[in-house]
């Protein structure tokens, strides 16, 4: 009872804390949370158009995708996405941060707006004129790899061209952020760490390998973490250049839940996707985390 | 080791030159598409379809502009658009954050760590999936049949902000108590406290993660895709896509330089707001995820 009695008494004492929380955390009950819940029991229905029609039908949903040769496209190819992007980008981002690193702050600075230009100006505008470089006839690739006496490529009808296509465009504005992160992360090692390795004879190759790369790990794990969630997601770019073709070859299990859900209206079908991509996201973050553990972040 | 210092910063000197030089390169080619967009813009038909390219257009015309600008296209529509949904979006987040932020940051009460982690345990998860219930909630209440409530729909996925709350529930940790001690023994109300006190000291904060949820506004294609039901609701990604669809696969293109107008009006907003607030983007993006 007494236990019970402060209890109460410190909700009573804390009230302030819950009335300054309450704005942010009804916004993300109602906008996130029961959002959540709901994709998660549509999953069990089928439904069309109007939702109010729907049926109850178990895991037949499931058990239908893990038949579908579409969705089994789309799953094989979110994760070679990720399995190609997310490493590319991590290696590119590093080495050009590594190169501006030792740069005076101004040419710094101009570097890091360089590359991060492109990221703001956003996949959508970036695969306009993608879609005119990427031109068989009259774009501007083919006829650069013309002059290395390579044949016209039909980059985005031909099937495994159209994967490679998005993967390269993707490439190009995903790398702006973690060369940000990991200058910050470059600028954050103490400047007497590395005289002192000077002092020892290190070169600057001994110095990359022995010192700033073991230092950077926290913001390699963290780059890794978010973009492995963002290209999970990847979705722009196959829209605007490829619509996921030609026969599936470049989909993803985000760019099928947009066609299933708002140009089919099958929100059931849709959202069982859905929850198939926040299992695979949830799983791969939890694995991480392990990672995160060992690093004192 | 002692003889070979010199020789060392020598090599170390040309690694250097050699890494600037490919540095140089490497920004020029990404840079490229950017350069190909704008001054395509400026390119007949005729020369965007020409081989060999022109890489400098020869003929500049204002064409693709002026059909840009008088064409079927309400372009100046999707940027009121745009602006209106982005600053909502921000004015909200801000508000929401920044009150729930400093409620978890600074205030002792049952349950919070909980209540924390259970929001923040959300941030990774993929908006796509609530994207469906909340589309059927939109639908349900006819928010697409006025501009204001498109607005309000399309600003509605953002407003659960976890990253915001953890922003300014970390910002506050820097605050001292004293000083929220000091203002209670002099009578001010918690309100007081929380607008006279506690937003003045979170106003770097809270600039980083306008610029940042400003840019996310912006750029939430798949909703404003989802969304807008005619050419008056578009946002400018959503119009921009509109000019340069295609048929599957990109088997034909219908005006490139119409296309390359529209990309290059479209991408000239973000630009200008990148280049005038460098330097909140940067904190908003290294905040959390590098130490100092």
């Amino acid at each position: 009872m007494s236990q019970f009695k402060e209890l109460a008494h410190n909700i009573w004492k804390g009230r302030s804390g819950y009335l300054f929380i309450a704005p942010g955390y009804l916004a993300f009950i109602a906008f996130l949370l029961v959002p959540l819940l709901f994709a998660i029991s549509l999953s069990f229905y089928r439904s069309s158009f109007d939702i109010s029609a729907r049926q109850f039908v178990g895991f037949e949903q499931y058990i239908r995708l893990a038949s579908d040769p579409v969705f089994k496209k789309a799953l094989i190819n979110t994760i070679n996405y990720t399995l190609v992007i997310v490493p590319a980008t991590l290696f590119i981002s590093l080495v050009i941060a590594l190169l501006i690193d030792p740069l005076d702050m101004r040419i710094q600075s101009f570097f890091r707006g360089a590359f991060y230009l492109p990221g703001v100006a956003g996949g959508v505008i970036l695969s306009v004129v993608w879609l005119w470089i990427f031109n068989p006839t009259y774009g501007l690739l083919n006829y650069v790899l013309g002059f290395f006496g390579i044949e016209p490529v039909l980059w985005l009808s031909n099937a495994p061209q159209s994967f490679w296509a998005v993967v390269f465009v993707v490439l190009t504005f995903t790398i702006g952020q973690p060369i940000i992160l990991f200058l910050a992360g470059l600028a954050g090692i103490p400047k007497d760490v590395l005289d002192a390795a000077q002092v020892d004879g290190a070169n600057d190759l001994q110095k990359t390998f022995f010192i700033r790369l073991p230092l950077l790990r926290p913001v390699i794990l963290f780059v890794l973490a978010t973009q492995t969630i963002q290209v999970f997601q990847l979705w722009e770019v196959i829209f605007m250049l490829t619509r996921g073709g030609p026969y599936n070859s470049s989909t993803s299990l985000v760019y099928l839940i947009y066609q299933t859900a708002f140009i089919s209206a099958k929100y059931g079908k849709a959202s069982a996707i859905g929850v198939v991509l926040l299992l695979i996201i949830l799983v791969v973050t939890l694995f991480q985390m392990r990672f995160w553990k060992d690093t004192d972040l | 080791m002692s003889e070979m210092p010199i020789k060392y910063r020598a090599a170390e000197k040309s690694v250097k030159l050699i890494g600037f030089i490919m540095l140089t390169l490497l920004a020029v080619s990404f840079l490229l598409p950017l350069y190909w967009m704008v001054t395509g813009s400026f390119k007949l038909q005729t020369v965007t379809m020409s081989v060999p390219p022109e890489f400098f257009p020869s003929n500049p015309t204002l064409e693709n502009w002026v059909k840009l600008f008088t064409g079927p296209w309400p372009v100046w529509r999707w940027v009121i658009n745009s602006v209106a949904v982005s600053l909502l979006t921000v004015v909200l987040v801000l508000l929401i954050s920044s009150l729930t932020g400093y409620g978890f940051g600074k205030k002792k009460f049952p349950g919070s760590n909980t209540l924390f982690f259970v929001l923040l345990s959300t941030m990774f998860l993929p908006n796509q999936v609530m994207m469906i219930p909340l589309f059927l909630l939109v639908r349900s209440l006819h928010l697409t049949d006025s501009t204001l409530g498109v607005y309000f729909a399309m600003a509605l996925p953002m407003l659960s902000s976890p990253f915001g709350v953890f922003l300014i529930k970390q910002f506050c940790s820097t605050i001292p108590d004293e000083l929220l001690d000091a203002a209670k023994i002099d009578g001010a109300s918690e309100w007081a406290t929380y607008t006279k006190i506690v937003l003045p000291l979170l106003k770097p904060a809270l600039a980083a993660l306008a610029i940042f949820t400003f840019n996310q506004a912006w750029n939430y294609f798949m909703w404003h895709m989802v969304l807008a039901s005619d050419k008056f609701q578009y946002t400018i990604p959503v119009g921009v896509s509109f000019i340069a669809r295609t048929p599957a696969y990109g088997k034909t293109i219908t005006d490139i330089g119409l296309s390359m107008a529209g990309g290059t009006f479209g991408a000239f907003f973000m630009v200008i707001f990148f280049i005038a607030f460098q330097q909140y983007f940067i904190k908003g993006i290294t905040f959390g995820a590098v130490k100092g």
